[in-house]
């Protein structure tokens, strides 16, 4: 008799489940990184939106963003103690910045470079180098302001760990910094123009609606972007010309909110790129310019993060405010995309050691682990924690 | 979350099945079916709840509720308990003139009443629909806030809150009429100043689930709870929310799900400024507010003890103080019972600590009560409460037949431990 009780109620509760279910994979995890009012290792409340991530063997690197006249933070989080190792008020090294962004440039083994937008219109923006201590910690150095008066809004280093190419803001100049002789080359080549602002005015955009969040370089070397208005262009540092290829996919009458805010690069050297204007996620073959729309994985726009397991698969971050963002994977060879909503991972932590749920509405940032093992994923709220599930190749 | 919920409650009425429940007897009191009365909605006979919606109007003696088919339709009640008489003022979406892509299944907040006798309460989705749907062109709109226009017997449109996200609670500050309110699912804080059409989103404070129950202090103050069932002041001096720095205490094995639902329910004793809560881990607190700061929280003990049974492992979305001090909640609910198939009516004393059972009532007289601090002038408290229709019931009667598998009718429950009201 137990028994048939037993199985009425689970059948009724897996059908319960069918109808709605969270993305919540066997040894999925959430680490708390933000806690107001504790002596634990946490980040203050509106201090902590995590726009940078990038993982380093154990340890995940992230950098935040803060609200109005409040400071950022740099953190570290390790993977298999899945809690903070350690914290940096940014404030007390390079006062009166509001937003690390840029993402980390991996320079050589634990040493990144990247870039701050200072609070208040026109604030100097930093570039910084941070050095990953073994035990987690963070040593951070000044390196100054490329462009004075603006912020940076995005960061990349070339493979030849050389040279760093930007994009400021709030003007979306294109800039060159070198590492060697600290020389900054600023080019208003693909910053929008009067005509282009007055576009922008007329949607209600502001730059960070419509500058390029993301840069890539590809394997001979050029480095692409978005240009206003949902233009697509490489920059070639040999000539240092500036070549617009092709049109960002647009969906008809929003092709001024093209903006290209996350790039991934494959094993075979396509670049898969995110379009925040209508949420396509498309791909440059980089040999023939050509760009394929490989469509919207979701119906809102917005395509925040891109990163690659070892699956083979193409994670992604797709959607945001007013709507959730959702979690969806994009498999070039067989699946296409997979819609995985939102995640759903236990969170435990000392005074929570028996697990609470934790959901992610607002994701802002994903990156992979070094050996693709690991997906994690970084929050966009007023109290954000990082979210990691593991992938595998079966 | 909801659906490992609703597994839990599952497995917990399964384990009611396969385990023998100790008796739980009602215990000698003066207190008989005398003291308690259920009365009736008019005018929607489709109506199956009334979750928290229930406040009561200090300036005008009456008390307000909300009921739903938790569909597409809410009606609003109000009970003069000068007149002892109930009036059907109207569904709200004729009231404020929603259109079929605004449509709203349940008003879950509490009502609360400004210094004026105006009525405020704010619209819910009805979860899964609610959030198949988000998004979407066919989709939840989002929660409104509405007003109860006194002087004009009419109910007022103040707008929506956030895009897309319900309202499951709110509460006032009533020396300047702002709302604090909580979002669905999304568990943001937000403020809304009907006088100066001024809302502010103060952003995400919770994890997975949304504790449903928020409450404000004698200053104005707002409290709500974190994921660590930490308390969240909203400090209207500074303009800024606290976070405590200690969790409001829960028994040891508390599930995470059920610290990071909260508070379900409170009363206020304005005479000794306490205000007195229960938490989802069964717990009975007092809690000493003061204009700066947090404030003190005082652990009361469990709901009730029943052998057999964790002490965390009761759900009472209810609670209310009587003019002799001491409180009064209903044990019972969601499929969690202190004695299947009954909902227990608990007397606790909070000078002595010593709770009873004052009544019991079986699932077809009443299955869930809901509701906090809600009491008219003569010392008489109401709940909201529902009950299951018996198979007789639904068998003769369409509207129940339609209503699903165990369809339920709500009623007002009025009660004066101290008084005959039947």
């Amino acid at each position: 008799m137990r028994v048939i009780i037993i199985a009425i109620f689970l059948s009724a509760a897996c059908k319960l489940q069918a109808q709605f279910t969270f993305f919540s994979p066997k040894d999925a995890f959430a680490i708390e990184v933000s806690l107001d009012n504790t002596s634990l290792k946490r980040l203050p409340v509106y201090r902590n939106s995590i726009s940078s991530l990038i993982v380093s063997g154990d340890y995940i690197l992230g950098g935040t963003s803060a609200d109005k006249g409040l400071s950022p933070y740099l953190f570290t989080a390790s993977l298999s103690r899945r809690d903070m190792a350690s914290i940096v008020d940014l404030e007390k090294i390079i006062p009166g910045q509001k937003t690390v962004q840029t993402g980390f440039c991996l320079a050589n083994k634990n040493q990144f470079f990247a870039g701050t937008i200072g609070n208040g219109e026109s604030a100097d923006g930093h570039l910084m180098e941070l050095q990953l201590k073994n035990d987690g910690g963070i040593d951070v150095k000044d390196l100054g302001v490329p462009v004075p008066h603006e912020g940076i809004f995005s960061l990349l280093i070339n493979r030849a760990k050389t040279k760093m190419y930007g994009i400021t803001f709030p003007s979306g100049k294109f800039f060159s910094y070198d590492l060697k002789t600290k020389v900054t080359d600023v080019f208003d080549d693909v910053a929008p123009a009067k005509k282009d602002i007055g576009k922008f005015n007329e949607f209600s955009l502001k730059p960070e609606n419509y500058l390029c969040k993301a840069l890539i370089e590809d394997s001979k070397g050029l480095i692409y972007g978005s240009a206003p208005v949902n233009k697509l262009f490489y920059f070639d540092p040999a000539s240092k010309k500036f070549n617009e290829f092709a049109e960002l996919p647009d969906v008809w009458g929003r092709t001024v909110m093209g903006q290209v805010e996350t790039w991934a690069k494959s094993n075979d050297g396509k670049l898969y790129g995110g379009n925040a204007g209508d949420g396509q996620l498309f791909i440059v073959d980089p040999v023939t310019k050509k760009v394929k729309n490989l469509g919207k994985p979701i119906m809102m726009n917005r395509l925040r993060g891109l990163a690659f397991g070892n699956d083979g698969k193409l994670y992604g971050i797709a959607g945001a405010l007013p709507g959730y963002a959702h979690l969806f994977s994009y498999d070039p060879k067989q699946e296409g995309f997979k819609d995985l909503g939102n995640p759903s991972f236990t969170m435990k932590s000392p005074g929570i050691e028996q697990g609470i749920d934790w959901r992610g509405f607002q994701l802002g940032t994903i990156a992979s682990s070094e050996d693709g093992k690991y997906i994690v994923m970084g929050e966009d709220e007023s109290l954000s924690q990082l979210l990691i599930f593991p992938v595998s190749k079966n | 979350m909801r659906i490992k919920n609703q597994l839990s409650a599952y497995l917990f009425v399964l384990s009611a099945f396969c385990i023998s429940l100790p008796e739980v007897h009602a215990q000698e009191t003066k207190i008989t079916r005398d003291n308690i009365r259920f009365i009736d909605y008019p005018g929607f006979p489709e109506g199956s709840s009334s979750w928290d919606d229930i406040g009561y109007n200090p300036v005008f003696n009456s008390v307000f509720v909300g009921t739903t088919n938790h569909k597409d339709k809410v009606a609003l009640y109000e009970f003069d308990a000068n007149r002892d008489s109930m009036k059907f003022h109207g569904f709200i979406g004729d009231l404020v003139n929603l259109r079929s892509f605004q449509w709203q299944a349940k008003i879950h907040t509490k009502f609360v009443a400004d210094a004026q006798g105006n009525m405020y309460a704010a619209t819910d989705g009805g979860e899964s629909r609610e959030e198949y749907l988000m998004d979407h062109p066919h989709g939840y709109a989002g929660g409104f806030f509405l007003k109860w226009d006194a002087a004009n017997q009419k109910l007022v449109n103040l707008g929506m809150g956030l895009q897309y996200e319900s309202v499951k609670d709110i509460d006032i500050d009533i020396t300047t009429g702002k709302l604090y309110a909580v979002s669905y699912p999304q568990v943001h804080f937000t403020i809304y100043d009907p006088a100066k059409n001024d809302f502010r989103d103060l952003g995400r404070v919770g994890s997975a689930h949304v504790p449903r129950v928020m409450f404000s202090d004698q200053w104005g103050n707002c409290y709500y709870v974190d994921w660590r069932q930490r308390f969240v002041k909203y400090e209207k001096k500074s303009d800024k929310l606290l976070f405590d720095d200690k969790s409001i205490p829960a028994f040891p094995g508390t599930p995470g799900e059920h610290i990071i639902t909260g508070i379900t329910a409170f009363a206020k004793d304005k005479i000794n400024n306490v205000i007195y809560f229960l938490t989802y881990g069964a717990k009975v607190m007092a809690f000493y507010p003061q204009e700066s700061g947090i404030g003190r929280v005082k652990d009361l003990g469990g709901v009730i003890d029943v052998p057999g049974i964790e002490k965390w492992n009761f759900y009472v979305p209810n609670l209310n103080v009587g003019d002799n001090g001491k409180l009064y909640y209903f044990i019972g609910g969601h499929g969690k019972y202190a004695k299947k198939g009954y909902s227990l009516l608990m007397e606790f004393d909070p000078a002595s600590g010593e709770k009873k059972v004052v009544s019991e009532f079986s699932e077809n007289e009443l299955v869930e009560a809901t509701g906090s601090d809600t009491k008219d002038k003569e010392g008489n408290m109401y709940f909201a409460g529902k009950r299951e229709v018996s198979l007789d019931e639904k068998t003769k009667n369409k509207v129940f037949s339609e209503a699903g598998s165990k369809p339920t009718v709500p009623f007002l429950i009025k009660f004066n431990p101290g008084k005959k009201i039947n």
